[in-house]
């Protein structure tokens, strides 16, 4: 019933971007960790992660980009968020995301910043 | 007096994740249909997704063969919005508000949102038990003069 979470791995400078499409839902967590270890990989210090393909995101969802960002900040990593729709910025503002991600409307802003 | 009126739909969900986009379908339909503004449809499409989400993770245990009840009421310038499992496990109703701080820091688990979501974006949320077993939630959003 999910459409099926796809994540692809674009560097862009120095910057990671993980471009997200379908559900972020429990079912994206092996999905998206594996394309936070290949973003990684690349000795990127930006991560964004770009939600504008994506529709619906739950609690589990957050709960798996919660995870991202913990492991981000371990590593020294700066994580922003790109994409949201209105709705979504809200809902990641409630939870407190926007103090631990940088959230731009588009991804041209997310890569602008320095 | 005018009498008001009232139209009810009736939605039985398998306990399987993901069949709560087909709640959130109908329910968005019909709160369009009584003239809730976008902004108000998302936010009942959320916190109707956390509600579906407990009844099949933790009232029906996602047991495929027990269904979760979504019951929408619409009356006038009120939706109220009933979701209940069959209570293969209870759900706990007086749930801490999450620390984000705890989280990023790891000394509490990632999850545990729903609760906080649908208390935040409804205007009106209860959690009972229902009469016959089962855990229900009755959540309620009113029509605002600024969404017509």
């Amino acid at each position: 019933m999910s459409d099926e979470i796809t994540a692809t791995v674009e560097q862009r400078d120095g910057t990671a971007v993980i471009h997200l499409s379908g559900d972020v839902t429990t079912f994206a967590e092996e999905t998206i960790q594996r394309a936070y270890q290949d973003a990684t990989a690349t000795g990127a210090r930006v991560i964004v992660l770009n939600f504008r393909a994506t529709d619906y995101i739950n609690s589990a969802g957050i709960a798996i980009l919660i995870g991202i960002i913990t492991q981000a900040r371990r590593t020294g990593q700066r994580v922003r968020v790109a994409g949201l729709s209105a709705h979504f910025q809200k809902i990641f503002g409630m939870v407190g995301l926007t103090r631990y991600a940088e959230i731009y409307q588009t991804l041209d802003d997310a890569l602008a910043q320095a | 007096m005018t009498k008001s009126r009232k139209r009810t739909v009736e939605l039985y969900i398998p306990s399987e994740l993901g069949y709560e986009k087909v709640a959130l379908a109908s329910a968005a339909s019909v709160a369009r249909k009584m003239g809730f503004s976008p902004d108000r449809v998302e936010d009942l499409k959320t916190a109707l997704a956390e509600a579906c989400i407990n009844a099949i993770e933790h009232g029906s245990r996602q047991d495929a063969e027990a269904n979760v009840l979504v019951m929408l009421t619409a009356e006038d310038s009120r939706l109220q919005i009933d979701v209940r499992d069959e209570g293969r496990q209870a759900i706990p109703a007086d749930v801490a508000v999450p620390s984000i701080a705890e989280r990023i820091a790891g000394q509490s688990p990632a999850r545990g949102w729903g609760m906080f979501l649908i208390k935040s974006l409804m205007d009106e949320v209860e959690f009972t038990s229902a009469t016959d077993g089962g855990n229900e939630v009755r959540m309620v959003i009113h029509l605002e003069k600024h969404d017509t």
